[in-house]
Parts: C-alpha cells; sequence; structure tokens
C-alpha cells in the first residue's frame, strides 16, 4: 500500500505539473489527490489498530541500500498530519493564488513532491531512507521558499535555507553513520542504546542536524527568512510538517541515547533557549506572519526539550504538543494568508476591525490562538498541561530549570498570542477587505475545529498518541491528556501563566517603535554562507585549473604512488627474458619508438610514433597467442591516428617549448610510472594466483553461450551486462563531445592556415 | 589534410571501402566464434568511415542515428528474454538449415553485437565530428575536375 500511495505521488506530480502550467487551479486541484488518498489511508490504519507492516525494497543488500518503511502508530500518526493537512492546504492554495498565477505547474509540483518527501520521512523505517527522504524534504522546500524567484531577498531567503538544513544534512549523515555503526543497525525501530564516545559524537551530530530542520537557534535564522514563501507553503511546512522533522528524528533515536549525558544536555540547552528566544522575537515583531514564524521556534523549542528529557511523561507530552502544534499553527498561518490576501497587508499596526469584516476567519484564528496559549477548553490546553507535569516529574537542578523554562516559555506565548489576535482581528484603522474567498476559509475553519473536536474526544486523541509514545518510550503508557486535572500545581502554574501572559500581551500590544526587526544573526549566516560559497569557488579554481597537462600528470602520479606496497613482491629470480624470441624484437620496436615519442618536436610526428608503439604492442598480443586482441588493438591504432591527424589541424606543428622545471616534472612523473608498471608486473608474475580459468571458460562458453571465442562470448553473453554498461557510456561519450563541438566556442576555433597545408 | 589533396589516396579509399566492408561484416558474423566480434566490426566500420571522412568522400550516417538505434537494439536484447520467462540478458541460441548452406547456428549474441557495432562506428563519428573532420575535408576540397588538383604548389 505504501508503495502505491508513494507511485500516487510521483503520478500526481507529473500531472500537476503538466496541467498545472495552463490553469493553476487545476494543477492544485489533481495534487491534492495524493495526500487525500494517503490521509484517509493513514486514519484508517490508526482507527484499525492493525500490527505494524513492514515494507521492504532491496536494492543492494550488501551495502544495505534498502528502502524501508513501517506503518507503525507513529508513522500512522505523521502521515496523518503531513497528508491530512497537506490535502487542506492544497485546497487553500487555490484560493490564495488567482486563476492566472504564474508558475502553477511549478508550484503544485513542488508541493507535491514535498508532501511525497515528507511521507517518505514519517513512514522510513531504515536511517538510511530517513536521510535520503530527508534530503528530499530540504531541496523541495528550497524550490517552494523560492517560489517567487524574481524577488532579489526572496532567493535570499532560500538559499539561506537551502545551506542551513542542507548543512544540517551533512551532519545527519556523519551523525548517522557513527549511531548505525554503534548500534550496529539501519533499522530505526531496532535502534539499542550507544554509549562511549561514538554515542557522544552521534549524538552531536544529530542533535546539530535536528536544530537545523527545526529552525532551533543558533540555527534559527532561515525560518523568518522563510516566510518569504507563499503563505500555504509556510502553513504546511512552517508549521505542520517540515519543521517537525527534526522533532520527529530526536524522538525517533532518543531511545538510543539514554546513557549519553551529551544528548540530554544539549538537547535541554537548545530547546530551552530557543523556546525563550523564540517567544522574546515573536514579541517583538509587527508583521502577523513573522510573530507566527517565531512563535513556531519557540514551540519547537518546547519540543526538543521534552524529548530531550526524555521521561515517558515527556515523551507523551512531547507526542501531544506535536499533534495540537501542528492543528493550531497551521490554521493561523491559513488565517494570517486570507488576511494578507484580502487586505494587502500583514502589517498588525495597519490591521484593524477584522473581527466584523472577517467574522469566520477570527473564530478560526480565535480558536486556534486560545489552543496554542494553553488555554481551556482545547486541546492546546490538555498538551500544556502534559509538559508542565512531564517538567514537574524531573527531579533535580534539572527539574527545576525545566519547570522554570517551561513556565516562562509558556508565559512568553500566552503574550505574543494576545498580541497576534489583537493585533489582527481587534480594534484599529478600518482596513479595506476585498470579496472573501471560501477555498480559504473552510480549511482554515475546519482545521481550528479539529482542536475543539480534539478536546471533545479527548479518549480518541488519548489512544492514538499515547500508542506512539509508548512506542518511543514504552514508560509513556500509563498517562493520559486530561480534560480537567483538577486543582494541582500544574494547573495553578498554568492559570497564573495565562494571566501573566495576557497582562504581558496588553502591554506590548502595540510596539512603540516601528522597526521590524531581522532576525538576529541572520547577517551573520549570510556571510558566513558568503564564505562557504567563496571558499568552494576558491577551491575549485584551484584544483580544477584546467590545465590538461597537470591532470594527467597527476592522475598518473597517484596511480604510480598506488605501487609502492607491492615493492615487497618483487622477485627478480621469478623474471625471464621472454617466452618466445620474438617477444623481444617487438619490446625493443617498443622502447625505441616510445623514446622517439618522447623526443620528437613535431605533434604530427609524435602521433605517428604513439601509433607505432600501439602496433608494436598489437605484435606482443600475437607473438603470445591472442589474435583477438591483437586484432582490436591493431584496429584501435588504426583509427586514433586517424583521429589524432585531424586534431592537429587545430593545433601548430611543433610543441609548444617548455620550462625547465616543467620539463623535469613530467620526467620524474614518467619515470615514476615506468617503475610502478614494472613492479606491478614484476610481483604480479612472481605470485601467480593458480591455474589459469581458460579452460573453465571455454567449457562454459560453448556450452552456455554457444560459442567458441571465450572473449566475445564474455563480452555478450556472461558479462553482458557489463558490455551494456560501457556501449550506454560510449553513447553519453559521444553526446558529450557532439555538445563540445557544437558549443559556441568550438565552431568559433577554425583551423589555422599553416596547419592545414 | 594531406591525404584529400591526392586523387590516388581518395580513389583508393573509395574502391577498398566495400571490401573493408564486407570484411567489418565478416568480423561481426564470426566473432562468437573465431576472433572478431561487435567491437573490432565497429572499429572496421568506423575505420572506413574516418577513411572517408578525412578525404571528403560522402558518409551516408548520422552518428545521432547510429548510437540511438544501437542502445535501443542492443536493450532490447537485453529484455527481451524477460518475456519467456528467463533472466535479463540470458542467451537464446536457436540453429536452423539453411539452404545451400546447411545447418546455421546463432543467438541473442548477435543482436547485441550488432547494436555494439553501431554504438562504436557511431562513436567514431561523433569524435571526427567533435574534431571538426569533415569541416577540415571540406576547406582543403579540392577543386573540380579532380585532375586540376595535381599541382605541385600545393
Amino acid at each position: 500500500m505504501v508503495w502505491a500511495l508513494l507511485a500516487l505521488h510521483v503520478v500526481g506530480i507529473v500531472a500537476s505539473v503538466a496541467f498545472g502550467r495552463r490553469s493553476i487551479h487545476l494543477g492544485l486541484r489533481l495534487a491534492a489527490i495524493a495526500p487525500a488518498a494517503t490521509g484517509v489511508w493513514a486514519l484508517m490504519g490508526l482507527a484499525r489498530r492493525s500490527d505494524p507492516v513492514v515494507y521492504e525494497l532491496v536494492w543492494v543488500e550488501a551495502l544495505d541500500l534498502v528502502l524501508r518503511f513501517r506503518t507503525d502508530s507513529v508513522a500512522l500518526l505523521m502521515a496523518v498530519i503531513v497528508s491530512g493537512v497537506g490535502a487542506l492546504v492544497f485546497v487553500y492554495a487555490t484560493g490564495y493564488f488567482g486563476r492566472d498565477a504564474e508558475g502553477g505547474g511549478r508550484f503544485a509540483g513542488s508541493l507535491l513532491a514535498f508532501s511525497g518527501s515528507m511521507l517518505g520521512l514519517v513512514l522510513a523505517d531504515s536511517i538510511w531512507t530517513l536521510f535520503i527522504f530527508w534530503e528530499l524534504t530540504s531541496v523541495t522546500s528550497f524550490l517552494l521558499v523560492g517560489h517567487k524567484n524574481s524577488k532579489p531577498e526572496v532567493l535570499l531567503a532560500a538559499r539561506r535555507a537551502l545551506m542551513i538544513t542542507g548543512g544540517g544534512g551533512l551532519a545527519l549523515l556523519a551523525g548517522l553513520l557513527v549511531l548505525g555503526r554503534a548500534a550496529e543497525t539501519t533499522i530505526l525501530t531496532e535502534l539499542a542504546p550507544v554509549d562511549g564516545a561514538a554515542g557522544t559524537a552521534a549524538a552531536i551530530l544529530i542533535l546539530v542536524a535536528v536544530a537545523t530542520k527545526s529552525a532551533q537557534v543558533p540555527f534559527h535564522v532561515w525560518l523568518p527568512g522563510a516566510m518569504a514563501a507563499p503563505t500555504p507553503v509556510s502553513a504546511y511546512l512552517h508549521s505542520a510538517t517540515m519543521v517537525k522533522a527534526g522533532v520527529l528524528l530526536m524522538a525517533l533515536v532518543g531511545g538510543a541515547f539514554v546513557d549519553v549525558g551529551a544528548w540530554k544536555i544539549l538537547g535541554l540547552s537548545l530547546g530551552i533557549v530557543s523556546m525563550l528566544w523564540g517567544g522574546i522575537g515573536a514579541l517583538r515583531q509587527v508583521d502577523a506572519k513573522l510573530i507566527l514564524a517565531w512563535g513556531t521556534v519557540s514551540q519547537l523549542g518546547l519540543l526538543v526539550m521534552l524529548l530531550a528529557l526524555g521521561t515517558g511523561k515527556a515523551v507523551f507530552a512531547a507526542m501531544s504538543m506535536l499533534v495540537a502544534h501542528a492543528l493550531f499553527k497551521a490554521t493561523l498561518f491559513l488565517v494570517i494568508g486570507e488576511v494578507d490576501v484580502r487586505t494587502g497587508t500583514r502589517q498588525i499596526r495597519e490591521l484593524g476591525n477584522l473581527y466584523r469584516t472577517m467574522p469566520v476567519a477570527t473564530a478560526s484564528a480565535v480558536l486556534a490562538g486560545v489552543s496554542m496559549a494553553g488555554a481551556p477548553p482545547l486541546l492546546g490546553f490538555t498538551s500544556k498541561e502534559a509538559a508542565i507535569e512531564a517538567a514537574l516529574g524531573v527531579t533535580g537542578t534539572e527539574g527545576t530549570i525545566a519547570v522554570a523554562a517551561v513556565s516562562v516559555g509558556a508565559v512568553l506565548t500566552v503574550a505574543y498570542t494576545v498580541r497576534f489576535l489583537w493585533g489582527t482581528f481587534g480594534p484599529g484603522p478600518d482596513t479595506t477587505v476585498t470579496d472573501r474567498r471560501l477555498a480559504m476559509t473552510i480549511p482554515a475553519a475546519f482545521l481550528a475545529l479539529t482542536g475543539v473536536f480534539g478536546f471533545i474526544a479527548l479518549g480518541m486523541v488519548n489512544t492514538v498518541v499515547g500508542r506512539a509514545a509508548t512506542e518511543l518510550n514504552e514508560k509513556s503508557s500509563v498517562y493520559e491528556l486530561l480534560r480537567w486535572p483538577g486543582l494541582k500545581t500544574a494547573f495553578v502554574i498554568s492559570m497564573s501563566v495565562l494571566v501573566l501572559g495576557v497582562g504581558l500581551g496588553a502591554l506590548l500590544i502595540r510596539r512603540p517603535d516601528g522597526d521590524a526587526p531581522d532576525a538576529v544573526g541572520a547577517g551573520i549566516a549570510d556571510r558566513g554562507l558568503d564564505g562557504v560559497l567563496a571558499l568552494a569557488r576558491t577551491t575549485t579554481g584551484r584544483l580544477q585549473h584546467g590545465s590538461l597537462p597537470v591532470y594527467v600528470a597527476t592522475m598518473a602520479l597517484v596511480a604510480s604512488l598506488a605501487s609502492i606496497p607491492f615493492f615487497t613482491d618483487v622477485s627478480v629470480g621469478h623474471l625471464e627474458w621472454w617466452d618466445h624470441p620474438l617477444q623481444m624484437v617487438f619490446a625493443v620496436t617498443i622502447a625505441l619508438t616510445a623514446l622517439a615519442g618522447a623526443f620528437v618536436r613535431s605533434r604530427l610526428g609524435a602521433a605517428l610514433t604513439l601509433g607505432a608503439v600501439g602496433i608494436a604492442v598489437s605484435g606482443l598480443f600475437i607473438a603470445q597467442g591472442a589474435p583477438d586482441l591483437a586484432l582490436t588493438q591493431l584496429l584501435i591504432e588504426t583509427i586514433v591516428v586517424v583521429g589524432f591527424v585531424t586534431g592537429l589541424g587545430h593545433l601548430n606543428r611543433e610543441f609548444p617549448s617548455i620550462a625547465h622545471t616543467w620539463r623535469n616534472v613530467r620526467l620524474g612523473v614518467s619515470a615514476a610510472g615506468g617503475i610502478a608498471v614494472v613492479v606491478g608486473l614484476a610481483s604480479a608474475s612472481a605470485a601467480p594466483s593458480g591455474v589459469a580459468p581458460v579452460e573453465a571458460l571455454a567449457k562454459e562458453a560453448v556450452d552456455v553461450g554457444g560459442g567458441n571465442n571465450i572473449v566475445n562470448v564474455i563480452l555478450t553473453d556472461m558479462r553482458a551486462l557489463d558490455t551494456m554498461g560501457e556501449v550506454v557510456v560510449l553513447a553519453v561519450v559521444a553526446l558529450g563531445i557532439a555538445a563540445l563541438a557544437t558549443s559556441p566556442n568550438a565552431s568559433e576555433d577554425t583551423p589555422s592556415e599553416e596547419a592545414s597545408t | 589534410m594531406i591525404a584529400t589533396r591526392s586523387p590516388i589516396v581518395r580513389l583508393g579509399i573509395q574502391a577498398a571501402s566495400p571490401l573493408a566492408l564486407l570484411a567489418g561484416l565478416y568480423l561481426l558474423f564470426a566473432g562468437h566464434n573465431q576472433p572478431g566480434g561487435g567491437f573490432a566490426a565497429g572499429l572496421v566500420f568506423g575505420a572506413v568511415v574516418a577513411l572517408r571522412t578525412v578525404t571528403g568522400l560522402p558518409t551516408p550516417l548520422d552518428p545521432n542515428t547510429l548510437i540511438a538505434a544501437g542502445v535501443t537494439v542492443i536493450c532490447l536484447t537485453a529484455v527481451a528474454p524477460l518475456l519467456g520467462g528467463n533472466e535479463l540478458l540470458d542467451q537464446q541460441v536457436i540453429s536452423f538449415n539453411v539452404p545451400l548452406l546447411g545447418k546455421v547456428k546463432s543467438g541473442s549474441a548477435l543482436p547485441f553485437d550488432i547494436g555494439v557495432t553501431a554504438v562504436v562506428v557511431g562513436m567514431i563519428m561523433a569524435l571526427l565530428d567533435g574534431l571538426g573532420a569533415p569541416r577540415l575535408a571540406k576547406a582543403s576540397q579540392p577543386t573540380y575536375p579532380l585532375s586540376s588538383t595535381i599541382n605541385p604548389k600545393n
């Protein structure tokens, strides 16, 4: 079923690109089919509570190149979020984009490609499958963030997002390699706890990856910038799905790091700092969408912190928070997109009285906002309660810090929620509002209502979230979300948080000064990225200098160095002068013509002497009794000489004179090459590997291949796949030559007169 | 190009072409049991094409067509055994009686070799095109009639 769904995504991508070119709405509707089907499938899987199924596609077993998916509760729950929100976002996008929007096929196709990648990521059960889809989400999100590709600031934001998440991908690759080696498995659900230096290294590398993907301080700078993306993208990627990938990864591999101190300390610091800094950032913004983006940094920080704590209670709280956050944050993004489209601004100081002009959107936003603030009676409240409970459950200094951090973070959350809601929808200057767009209002309202529904049907949420959390940490099974937790410490804390937060928010509703601060450190990040690109250019320039003689000399030298280990195997006693005197004749001819080739001044002479060398080599083959080889060699030499002579028409007749040093270098490289070949052959002949396989091959050639020419049977039958590959390589080379020959540069260099006369 | 100035070379190559093509065909068909094979045959054909190109003689085929055809034939030969339930690239040997020749044995190695030949020839043609051989040959074409080009100053 997973294969069918992934295939459906691929088909959908093709269809939406093809049809979206003409009509973006048609493209988006076609694209919505795959996530909708996946969402229904995942929901049914959750409802049926069937046993997890593993889907495996082995490509190269020895290299562990396996696509492996698993449909356990965590995977299905994430799939419901990814595909459910995805389908809604596609519907929403038909309202967001006008009928004649540019690049419709590109947008619909990239968004569906992202959706498919994200689906693969959440279902992955092998660390390599996870890695592949992780990288795919980075690439597709780059395309989506940079959708309005005519604006330089959009491109800058897209590049920043790609460089940071891409860099995190490298850390992830290294981390997974270390983890896979230390845990002795690449299957995510079977990871055993690791420890020691390897464990610490893997923990740090994976946390770096988590921090880049889930926008944790100091890697968070890409997320506010990515708000340059169309709002459907922000709602989907930057609230519900992609930024959750890091958190999901943490949840999946967390079990392997229970004994690693660095995992907990680093994770807690990342989470706490991000939670607080994100909250402060949200309070400083005057753009409603940026408030949400900074809020996401803060919420993700809370999730990272909970998962770093790693207790059963914390994992449970994190999973429920993850679901609640996806629902309310996506709603808020969808609403703010509608506000943006219908009023033309997202600045909270320019917006006013929307509660009168956009009542449905306001209602959705308020429902989602209340859930975000963690106030009853919504799903967000129960999750926030669980998070505080989890922090309270930790003993010692760690516990005190966790409780303090969660409480302060929650106060900030309430404050920016109040600011966001009041600033956008509350009283203020009257804003002109254009016609309503149902395609935008309905998905947002639907998502907002899920938060209410989740609170009413809390039993269902408990089952689903509980099962998922238990798969991650079996101690989670005893916890559940409560509608009315009773007058306990956690409840007292969350009520005080609400009061303090509303007060703080009310104070800061309209920031007096008008500047909208960019992400602190964004400039540093951009300079860093510029530096990396400049470094790449410099290194490439140094290594790929374009000088053919230097390339050849480098390759020959490296190849010669490879012969060093064989020096000890050489034994002079084994060497014989010849098997047949004729060999000596050819050998002397080869040596003489080769020497002549080295000394001759004219290019034509060099080509001809090289041809002579080749023909003498084919003579050597005949003396050895290999007519096939000799024939091929002879033919090759003929063609090569013709080719050389033709090519020489472009060049001067004689070789240019060369500097003394360079001449010596070339002599040295040649000498090294010669010595390497002699050593290689001498050591090989000193230690023959046993009986030559000719007899067996000759028999097999007749029996299997039906031919007496062993070489030909090997080429066309036994190793036919290799031959096929070589033929394809030849074809590609020919295409490359054709491309070079027809490029503008080539057509200009007409043969010089002196060379052709 | 020295060769194109000489009518003897031109005529010689023109006369030798059919013979060389025959030799190539022989290598192609004999290759399964005797020295030769698709690659060697391709080189012989390639040599003919190369010599004709540098002397400005016409070459009837286009390299891209040859390469495309060759790769197609090889891929078809590769997947054909799958239809019969055999493995990819499995060798199918057939033998049949031909009047006058007697029993003839052949197999799927033959179309495979033909594909190799086509790609090798195409490759050589592309290489010559890339080196600008046809243009060079044209630039130094003798003016018609041939006899007028026998000119010591050139």
